[in-house]
Parts: structure tokens; C-alpha cells; sequence
């Protein structure tokens, strides 16, 4: 009597977790980023809600929007990136938020190979690109209106050999 | 050009994201089709960056696993975040289940978004192998498949290759010219040295759509033969085409040959030397 009492529980359990991972896989939008006291820096706050932040492609500029434009940008990464003697290729992506001020927090990386798979890369590299992300200040305040939003931004490198090849969006 | 590139974007993205006519599924006899198609329905009306959409999406892949349309609709969302992991992963899929069908759409994305030239080129190759029709176009309607094909092997240092290749394209009788083709045909010539032929083509490229970019290196062009004034004259037009929002432009990403505004600048101060 007891073994399949045991058993019931059991997937009763088991059917409410695949149950409530299946109900809340997502946050609000692909690629939010939650805050993180852990490793985010905390000066760095929304001038919005949370739920009112938006992608940098929603204004209408539209593309990269960033002083000197991009240009500007690569010039800037091509200075202070000190190539790292390595075989590694692939992407690295640096997501943010850029805030209502142009201030910018909460940077996550992921990065793969160039078969698109998880790899970690040299940290040579990725701490570099990580230093030089988070000091770039010349990132728009948008709408240039009297109500500018937050938005979230990425930065995608295409690396290799160890080198930037191409810096998107 | 911007509002006709919106226009031409807004028309293929709502074509491509249409939601396919779930009762032809039905009048086919394929129940588990339809069911899956009916679930991807309750996206409607949601961003597609949205828990939502995704969700609805994930619900149609658990009826059918087969389903390509849905890893498409899911994957965008993946793309325009950055998240080349995860975009790769559903597209896969997608391609898998329906290559014909989104061949073009990953080619398109890995040139566009991620700069991936040899894979690029192996999916419009591998494309092209598959069917006995036209290959179509990139999936923001700005490129024929072949034309990226050729900015791909640009990209990889191939230049005569890229230039050989839209030749062939642009004499096709078939093929109506992309809003970039000539400018693009003119910088490689000018890259490659063959001054008259970027005139030529740079020419082309203003008469059909009149941009900063074909100004800009058809001043550079007339720059290269030492003729100063039309350099001058080219850098000016450059500018005010610029100025006018004539020039190229991506919402999402740069593009190649892409000019900006300081670099016109840039070039308008170095030509006040000569």
C-alpha cells in the first residue's frame, strides 16, 4: 500500500515541476536581463519600469546609435584592443542596457565557436572586450524627445584568430 | 529610399512571419499539422520578443515536433537579440524539417547579423542545388541570393569571383536590379582598380536609386584620375544625400559599403587640401 502511495506522490511532484518549467520558461521579452546585486554595478538604475524597457531598433533612427557612429566605434575598439595571440574564432556577444541618461549596466556575455556552438574563449580576450564595452560613453539617449526610454543594446564581435574581424550591429 | 525600404521590409517581414492557412493542413489530411498550426495562432497579436509568442509557438512544437514554420517564427526574436546560440539552434531545425523552404532566410541572417560569409555562401550553394527554380531573395528583400552571394566572397578576399558573379546576375533578363546592386558592382571595381567601370557602374547605381554611397565612391573614383572638381562636386552631393536621408540604411545592423556622415565630412576636409 505504501510503495504506490510513494510512487502517486512522486509524480505528482515530478508532473508539478515539468509542469511550472514548462509555464514560466521566459521573462518578459527574449534577452531581458534581470539585475544581478551579485555582479551588476549598483549606481546603475532604470529611469522606467522593468517592463517598459525597449530594444535599440524601436526608435526611429533606427540602427546603431552611438557618437561618431560606427565608424567612431570601430576606431575605438581597433585602438584599444590589444590582439591576443591565439587560434580561437567565432562570436562574442556583450548585451546591456543603456538607461534614459546614456549610462550603461547590467553587460552579460555568451559567446560560441564559429559553428555557433558554447565555447569559452580566452579570457585575454573576453575580459578585454568586456573592459572596453563598459567604458564606451557614447551611446545615445533615445528618443532624443523629451522622454527618453531605456533600451537594451548589444555589441556583437566577430573574432579570429584571437582578433576583432568585424564588430555588429 | 528609407521610406521605400520600409516599405519593401514591412512586405517581406509580414509575408515571411505570415501565419501559413492552417485549413489547407486540414484539407490535406494532415490533423497533427493543422492542431500545431492552429496553437501557433494564439501568438497573434504578440511581439514576437514576447513570452507570449514564444510560448504559443512552443505549444505548436509539442503537437509537432516537424513543424519548421514554428522554429522560424521562434528563432527571430533570438536573432534580432544577438543570441547567435540559440538563433542557430531553432533555424536548424527549421532548414532540417523544410530546407527549400528556409535555406534563404539562414543565409540571410548569417550574412546580415553575424558576418558568417562562409556559411552564407554554403546555404544559398546548397540552395541553389536543391531546386530548378530561382533562388529568390534575402529575406529583407534587399538582395538577390546571388548578389549575396558575391558580397560574400568579396568579404572572403574573393573579388574577382564577387564581381564575375554579379555580372552574371545583372545580364540575367530575368533578374530586376537590387537597390544596392550597381553600388556595390562599382566599389568592387573600384577596389580592384578598373576606374572607368566604377564610374560606370557607380553611374548606374545614382540613376536607379541615387544614394550618399554611389556619390561618395564615385568621388573617390574621379579622386583616383585627378580630377579634383568632380571629386569636390561628388563629396558635396555625398553629403547633401546624406543630409536628405538618401543613403543606406539597415534598422538592425550596418551594411556593407555603408558610408556615414562623418566620414563624408572626413573625405570633404582632405579634398580641400588638393
Amino acid at each position: 500500500m505504501r510503495q504506490p502511495f510513494l510512487v502517486i506522490v512522486t509524480l505528482l511532484i515530478l508532473g508539478s515541476c515539468t509542469a511550472e518549467k514548462k509555464s514560466q520558461p521566459y521573462l518578459r521579452w527574449v534577452g531581458d536581463i534581470p539585475s544581478n546585486n551579485a555582479i551588476d554595478d549598483p549606481d546603475f538604475e532604470l529611469c522606467l519600469e522593468e517592463n517598459w524597457v525597449k530594444q535599440y531598433f524601436h526608435f526611429d533612427q533606427g540602427g546603431l546609435q552611438y557618437a561618431g557612429e560606427k565608424p567612431a566605434m570601430d576606431a575605438y575598439f581597433q585602438s584599444n584592443y590589444q590582439p591576443v595571440n591565439s587560434t580561437e574564432s567565432g562570436w562574442i556577444r556583450i548585451r546591456f542596457i543603456v538607461n534614459c541618461k546614456g549610462e550603461t549596466g547590467r553587460f552579460r556575455m555568451i559567446a560560441s565557436d564559429t559553428n555557433y556552438e558554447p565555447f569559452v574563449f580566452n579570457q585575454g580576450i573576453t575580459d578585454q572586450l568586456m573592459e572596453l564595452t563598459r567604458k564606451m560613453d557614447g551611446w545615445a539617449i533615445l528618443p532624443n524627445t523629451e522622454k527618453p526610454r531605456d533600451y537594451y543594446q548589444y555589441l556583437v564581435f566577430k573574432i579570429e584568430s584571437g582578433q576583432i574581424s568585424e564588430i555588429l550591429p | 529610399m528609407r521610406l521605400f525600404h520600409l516599405f519593401i521590409s514591412l512586405a517581406l517581414t509580414s509575408a515571411l512571419t505570415a501565419q501559413p492557412n492552417c485549413e489547407a493542413f486540414k484539407y490535406l489530411g494532415d490533423e497533427k499539422r493543422y492542431k500545431a498550426c492552429k496553437a501557433a495562432e494564439k501568438r497573434a497579436g504578440h511581439y514576437q520578443f514576447s513570452k507570449e509568442y514564444q510560448m504559443a509557438l512552443d505549444e505548436a512544437l509539442e503537437i509537432d515536433s516537424t513543424f519548421a514554420f514554428a522554429y522560424r517564427a521562434k528563432s527571430t526574436a533570438y536573432l534580432k537579440s544577438g543570441d547567435f546560440i540559440t538563433w542557430k539552434k531553432l533555424i536548424d531545425k527549421a532548414v532540417l524539417y523544410d530546407p527549400t523552404g528556409n535555406l534563404f532566410y539562414r543565409a540571410s541572417c548569417r550574412y546580415q547579423f553575424f558576418r558568417d560569409y562562409a556559411g552564407t555562401i554554403a546555404d544559398i550553394e546548397l540552395l541553389d542545388s536543391l531546386v530548378d527554380y530561382d533562388i529568390g531573395h534575402s529575406q529583407n528583400g534587399d538582395y538577390h541570393l546571388h548578389i549575396l552571394r558575391a558580397l560574400s566572397y568579396k568579404a572572403l578576399g574573393q573579388k574577382e569571383k564577387a564581381i564575375q558573379i554579379i555580372r552574371t546576375q545583372l545580364q540575367d533578363s530575368q533578374h530586376f536590379p537590387g537597390v544596392y546592386d550597381y553600388l556595390h558592382l562599382g566599389v568592387l571595381f573600384l577596389e580592384t582598380g578598373a576606374i572607368e567601370s566604377a564610374i560606370e557602374a557607380l553611374k548606374k547605381q545614382a540613376d536607379f536609386n541615387d544614394l550618399a554611397e554611389n556619390r561618395f565612391y564615385l568621388a573617390l573614383a574621379y579622386k583616383q584620375q585627378g580630377n579634383t572638381t568632380t571629386y569636390q562636386e561628388h563629396l558635396q552631393f555625398a553629403r547633401e544625400q546624406y543630409l536628405a536621408g538618401f543613403h543606406m540604411h539597415d534598422p538592425y545592423v550596418s551594411k556593407m559599403d555603408e558610408i556615414f556622415l562623418s566620414k563624408i565630412l572626413e573625405e570633404i576636409q582632405l579634398s580641400q587640401k588638393e
